[in-house]
């Protein structure tokens, strides 16, 4: 008897619970492996899965009383920040308060643990109930390889065999390196250091602080003085009755300017405006992971090879162009794509490269690529320290003059914000800005 | 508000919110560390010792004397030394469940 599964994921976050529930629905075997206590008990994320591709594998999930998300997201933000003051592009809309929802804000030990739930609904409802499962507590430490194929996996002394492997296993990408799809170094360059802290409130008293109605939640992102002068920003989101406030850090650059971000962290959360809303928040679980910067430049040249397929972070997928942090969408769609090409493998019972390319084109066709191929002179221009450090001081700069009524007569905005830019930068300087903006955006 | 890294608060403030963080094998007397860092390599002409200032838990510390100490176990397994260190000081795997160190986070 084969003993072997059709697939072996590995790591239960939101890109192999994906896989896993996308398998379990066609009824394929498979052995999912997740090294923490159970899925979600090592992830960490800002805290927003944008899009709608949930919807579609957990349909009318919004239905469910005890569903693992916390707040559909009707209210975003995005903050320039200086040290004193803030200046904000607001959008509030009931457009939003519709399924299926924009965004949602979830919490990772809960989300995926919920998201695990509903893989094992579907296990229990195919045939395969008996052949497919969710393995905790098990750490994959090596791929087994048979010439340049991988056929299964080693956890300590044990070893599992199946006909193709999707690895998910974050992006601190061990396996991905181990079987030559990324180099054994990655350098610091394009990778960020993510610190958050969950603060609770009172329900209401967050309800009340940030207009929330029913289950509708706020989004704000912050470009500016929130990073202390150190590429990257800061993120608050709303929870059911906490807050996840954080900041992304260039880690390059973290390096070069010797900063902590613990302390940055410290910094930005006593920043007046920050300090009004978080005001009371008692600090439940402080936390960190290192983050893709969504540079093309890091995303594995090929994400397939015979027997495997890396998706999600673990193929550095994330993209931040300024509209929203995507991440976690990306692990689920590519999640879906590998397991639709493992389907297509078994079909055919051919787990060779010349039939597991198709998820490097399936993902070539997908937002995922076409988005961060699009966007990346947008991804530079964030990272650039004109915009995390001179736009948010000059804005603020005009936001401070534009809206102090001084009972004297007054100047237009125009000329206000001619003085704001040469104070703070040069007008040739955010011409060639707004000429590259307008472009990348 | 200083963010000077030595600011006591900061660090004291830091180290109680490590304290709730959840840690696995708690109980073990010996734990099989997932991280080696070779400090002979941090202290023998590294120019920026960066990993005593960007590790998000402050798993590794200066002396008084300018050497590199490292402990794992505060380690959130976030990855930033791995990245960070461009010496070949760090080597970096994931935590034995059963005998390692690591975290399980009650909210992530």
């Amino acid at each position: 008897m084969d003993d072997r599964f059709d697939c072996i994921i590995v790591g239960g976050g939101i890109a192999g619970l994906s896989a896993a529930l996308t398998l379990a629905k066609a009824d394929k075997s498979f052995l999912l492996i997740e090294r923490g206590e159970f899925a979600g008990a090592k992830n960490v994320s800002g805290g927003v899965l944008w899009g709608q591709d949930l919807a579609k594998l957990v349909p009318n999930y919004w239905e469910e009383d005890q569903a693992g998300w916390e707040r559909f997201i009707t209210h975003r933000r995005l903050s320039f920040m200086d040290d004193q003051s803030s200046l904000s592009i607001d959008f509030k809309s009931v457009h939003l308060a519709n399924p299926p929802y924009t965004g949602v804000s979830v919490l990772r030990s809960k989300f995926d643990n919920w998201l695990a739930g509903k893989v094992e609904e579907a296990i229990a409802a195919g045939t395969k109930s008996m052949e497919s499962f969710i393995a905790t507590n098990i750490l994959v430490e090596e791929i087994l390889m048979e010439g340049d194929t991988a056929v299964g996996i080693r956890a300590g002394e044990e070893e599992f065999h199946a006909n193709s492997i999707i690895l998910a296993e974050g992006v601190n990408n061990l396996l991905t390196r181990q079987v030559g799809l990324q180099d054994k170094y990655v350098p610091a360059d394009h990778m960020l250091t993510g610190v958050k802290e969950i603060l609770r409130f009172d329900q209401k008293i967050l309800e009340d602080r940030f207009q929330l109605q029913g289950m509708s939640g706020m989004s704000n992102e912050f470009v500016g003085f929130a990073t202390h002068g150190v590429e990257g920003g800061g993120f608050l989101y709303t929870n059911r009755d906490t807050i996840s406030i954080g900041l992304v850090l260039g880690l390059k650059d973290l390096r070069e300017k010797k900063k902590k971000p613990y302390d940055i962290l410290e910094h930005f959360k006593a920043h007046p405006v920050i300090a009004d809303m978080i005001r009371g928040g008692e600090s439940v679980e402080y936390s960190a992971h290192v983050v893709s910067s969504g540079d093309a430049r890091v995303i594995p040249a090929k994400l397939y090879k015979d027997g495997v397929l890396v998706c999600g972070e673990a193929a550095n997928l994330l993209l931040n162009a300024g509209k929203a942090i995507q991440g976690m969408d990306y692990a689920m769609r590519s999640g879906i794509l590998a397991a639709e090409t493992v389907i297509i493998a078994s079909e055919k019972n051919d787990f060779s490269e010349q039939v597991l390319c198709g998820y490097q084109k399936a993902l070539d066709d997908s937002y995922i690529m076409k988005d961060i191929r699009n966007f990346q002179d947008a991804v530079h221009l964030l990272h650039d320290p004109v915009m995390y450090s001179k736009v948010p001081n000059l804005l603020c700069d005009f936001g401070r003059k534009f809206f102090t009524i001084s009972n004297e007569p007054s100047k237009k905005a125009s000329q206000l914000m001619k003085e704001s830019i040469r104070e703070h930068s040069s007008l040739w300087e955010m011409a060639v800005l707004g000429f590259k903006g307008s472009r990348a955006l | 508000m200083s963010t000077d890294s030595k600011t006591p608060s900061l660090r004291s403030s830091l180290s109680e919110k490590l304290g709730r963080v959840n840690y696995r094998n708690q109980s073990r007397s010996e734990i099989k560390p997932h991280i080696l860092v070779d400090t002979s390599i941090c202290n023998s002409g590294c120019p920026h010792k960066c990993t005593t200032y960007v590790c998000p838990a402050n798993c590794y510390t200066l002396d008084e004397v300018g050497k590199v100490h490292f402990q794992v176990e505060d380690c959130i397994e976030c990855g930033t030394c791995m990245y960070a260190c461009d010496q070949g000081a760090v080597a970096w795997s994931y935590p034995d469940p059963e005998i390692g160190r690591g975290v399980t986070w009650n909210f992530g």
